[in-house]
């Protein structure tokens, strides 16, 4: 049966498969918050067994249930924070094709931004915006527009040459037109696979700067905050509190970073012939 | 074949290496050859961050210690009585003012000078001026009389000055400098041969110390993260390595536990007044822990052993109070675990359990914030311990990590485990005693006149040991105090033992108990130490 199915609709079922692995972990860890949290001094530094798959932390800590809620969140600030990204991505992107000046602003913005590392900007704005899930959301969302703006951007400049668009315009159709009726539709495709695409890097910049104590606070559950405190442990031989965690976070980036590029073949069927 | 020559040469080198390698830390690891050496591993935040300057809080700063480089004018025993050192006599006024003190002759700092009543007086104005780390507020002048007797004046009576000259190392006057930090010149047991800054300090015996000659010539410190240093320890680089009760149960070959009894201890804040606001907007009190039944309650619904048991994996003692053991301290604080009587302090106080196994009263559900400060695991594991603990006499908790730029500001409301222990009375003070300018004591929200008064007393009393009657009184007089049966507005916990790993044959002399901070105090006496 497999082998009737062309290359699109397998890429299509693969996608949806990440996608469930994906929503199941998210939704999973919502539900998993309050055992999450449960401390019981009886089971402390358990390593792992059959009731503990991922063992237990020096508080008695489910860590199974404490690496799903922390990619749960993650995943959860990931996505928020790659939305509001996107979306400014786009604004800016569009922008370009309205006029020379506006286009000399964006681009000034996005080489601004890229030509200082991310994680520096990141733990500033989250600093400034209170730390907590705040200040990484707004973080993550002020610093990772700028490739696919950029990508978008270079997309609109190539499309502003096309003869409809062109023509478009000498039929006295405005800017704003143009650009929502006939750029939009075009760029979909490109903006809807770098959407994925940013949730790896807001996944893994989340996690770093918990790690570093600039992004959540550390009674809650977040893959940052169990792998920095399991750095303390390991040399008394804890190896399952950074193993698991950082193994289930490299699956779930994985999984996303694969979503995406199916994504954009699946959407940009001419790119899959490259 | 060149190839294949090149790489056979290649691994003979490694193989030598290697075994050079080892016969070099073979070298280092037996101790017979260094009698009079030891190396002491400390905590990072144990380095002075402005030097070995008594002015910018080295020995009297917020851990404090015996300075080693420097000597003081009185030391305190292991009983935490007070004893002579440079000073030859006290003589305190009537009116518990004028302190005057008669110092040796005999003393020179390392650099040849004799130590006069001159340094003296110099040191204490300028930490009275200078020191940002500990209160010399009470102090108007120090003056030199003649070469041999100084003079304090202070602004009001403060007893506990005692505590004060047992931790000020004197500076030298004439060699006193902005860089003094990093070149101390001091007449103490050691001289500080180097410091690089990050990493080390070695300390050398004084050849012309005034006392007993120090049996350990050499003191190395270097400065160590908690994991780093137990690798030192396992890898037989250092002799003293201090440790946290989480790898306590490790063997580590060649070595073995030391415990260090200490009045370091850990407990929390119970907002003693109703929630409201300030004028300067800051929100103090809490609705909850206002009702005194309810502090009553907690006091003896935590199982102190259990606490410790759970998190210090035993390596602890059950604390009643931010001064056990000392001197100062009233035994009546002490309280046996009972959670049934818990339990019926807060049914009769009118706090009865719904449904849910939460109790509440009048619409204010029987329910606190714990905070603790993010960047302690010991405290985190307390506060979750405290949680559990509470829960099962129906009082709901939850935890949260602050930060400690907003802690002081949380803990007016919010119930923060807090660490103190310091060797002096004036700690009942800071915490218990209200601040006449916002009608509450500093750290949280509680005042009693009566308490107040006692504490007054027993600063303006120039005797010491009638001071410290004062002080128990005003812990608890019968009728009223900060104890159980009083208005308890801190609950505490345990004080933590200090471990470390000693090396088998080095011998560590009997400690005073330790304050809070686990860092120079185990060193206090290390010119008593011997190798067997």
């Amino acid at each position: 049966m497999l082998a009737s199915w062309n290359n699109r609709k397998a890429l299509l079922a693969k996608t949806i498969i990440l996608t469930v692995f994906l929503i199941i972990i998210s939704i999973g860890g919502i539900f998993m918050e309050e055992a999450a949290l449960e401390t019981d001094f009886s089971r402390k530094n358990l390593s792992p067994c059959f009731k503990y798959l991922f063992g237990t932390d020096n508080l008695g800590r489910d860590m199974f249930a404490r690496t799903m809620c922390g990619l749960s969140a993650s995943i959860r600030i990931g996505i928020l924070a790659s939305a509001f990204s996107s979306v400014i991505a786009l604004v800016f992107g569009i922008a370009a094709a309205l006029g020379k000046r506006i286009d000399f602003i964006v681009n000034f913005l996005i080489d601004l931004i890229m030509s200082v590392p991310h994680i520096l900007f990141l733990i500033i704005i989250s600093l400034c915006f209170g730390k907590g899930v705040r200040g990484v959301v707004i973080g993550l969302s002020l610093t990772h527009w700028t490739s696919l703006a950029r990508v978008i951007r270079a997309e609109v400049v190539q499309l502003k040459q096309q003869p409809y668009i062109k023509i478009s315009g000498k039929l006295g159709k405005g800017k704003l037109y143009i650009a929502f009726q006939h750029m939009l539709p075009h760029v979909f495709p490109q903006f809807a696979a770098g959407l994925v695409l940013m949730f790896p890097h807001a996944v893994l910049h989340e996690a770093s700067i918990t790690f570093l104590g600039f992004g959540l606070s550390n009674e809650q559950p977040a893959i940052g905050v169990i792998l920095s405190e399991s750095t303390k442990y390991l040399v008394s031989g804890m190896w399952w509190l950074a193993f698991f965690p950082g193994v289930m976070l490299v699956i779930v980036v994985i999984c996303f970073y694969a979503a995406g590029n199916n994504l954009r073949k699946v959407l940009n069927s001419a790119s899959a012939h490259n | 074949m060149k190839k294949k020559l090149s790489a056979l040469c290649i691994v003979l080198i490694f193989v030598c290496l290697s075994f050079c390698g080892c016969s070099d830390s073979n070298s280092k690891a037996n101790g017979k050859v260094k009698k009079d050496e030891v190396i002491v591993a400390m905590p990072v935040s144990s380095e002075p961050e402005a030097g070995f300057n008594p002015v910018y809080g080295w020995g009297a700063g917020e851990h404090v210690h015996e300075p080693l480089i420097q000597s003081t004018l009185f030391y305190t025993t292991s009983d935490l009585g007070i004893e002579l050192d440079l000073a030859e006599s006290c003589i305190i006024s009537e009116d518990g003012l004028t302190w005057t003190i008669t110092v040796r002759d005999d003393v020179k700092f390392t650099d040849g000078d004799r130590l006069t009543a001159e340094d003296v007086a110099f040191t204490y104005n300028k930490c009275r001026d200078e020191s940002s780390v500990n209160d010399f507020s009470m102090l108007k002048e120090a003056i030199a009389v003649d070469k041999s007797t100084v003079e304090f004046h202070l602004k009001y009576p403060f007893s506990s000055w005692y505590y004060t000259m047992a931790v000020t190392g004197i500076v030298p006057k004439h060699a006193y400098n902005e860089s003094y930090g990093e070149n101390p010149i001091g007449s103490g047991k050691y001289i500080m041969k180097q410091w690089d800054a990050g990493q080390q300090v070695i300390f050398e015996a004084n050849p012309d110390y005034y006392g007993k000659e120090p049996n350990v010539k050499k003191l190395t410190v270097i400065f160590m993260e908690e994991d780093t240093a137990l690798a030192a320890a396992q890898a037989g680089e250092v002799d003293v390595v201090y440790t946290a009760a989480s790898y306590a149960d490790l063997k580590v070959d060649g070595y073995s536990l030391f415990k260090a009894e200490t009045v370091d201890n850990r407990g929390f804040n119970l907002p003693a007044v109703k929630r409201h606001t300030d004028n300067k907007g800051t929100v103090i009190g809490n609705n909850f822990t206002a009702d005194v039944e309810v502090r009553r309650a907690i006091n003896i619904g935590i199982d102190r052993d259990r606490v410790i048991d759970d998190v210090l994996n035993g390596y602890g003692c059950a604390a009643y109070s931010v001064c056990d053991k000392m001197p100062w301290y009233n035994g009546e604080a002490e309280v046996a675990y009972n959670p049934d009587k818990a339990k019926e302090i807060l049914d009769n106080a009118g706090w009865k359990t719904d449904s849910s196994g939460v109790r509440s009263k009048d619409g204010v559900i029987a329910e606190f914030k714990l905070l603790y400060p993010s960047s302690d695991s010991v405290r985190q594991a307390l506060a979750e311990s405290v949680k559990n603990q509470l829960e099962k006499i129906g009082i709901k908790v939850t935890t949260e990590g602050v930060g400690w730029d907003t802690a002081y500001t949380r803990a007016l409301s919010d119930p923060l485990i807090w660490g103190w222990g310091a060797h002096t009375p004036m700690e009942l003070y800071n915490i218990y005693h209200t601040d006449n300018s916002t009608g509450y004591a500093v750290y949280s929200p509680y005042s009693n006149d009566i308490t107040d008064k006692y504490m007054d007393d027993a600063m303006s009393e120039t005797d010491l040991n009638k001071s410290y009657e004062l002080w128990k009184k005003a812990q608890w007089d019968g009728t009223t105090g900060i104890t159980q049966q009083g208005d308890i507005p801190w609950i505490w916990l345990c004080n933590i033992e200090h471990l470390y790993f000693v090396r088998d044959n080095l011998k560590i002399a009997e400690q005073k108990i330790h304050p809070h901070g686990h860092g120079w105090s185990i060193v206090n006496n290390v010119d008593m130490w011997s190798w067997e």
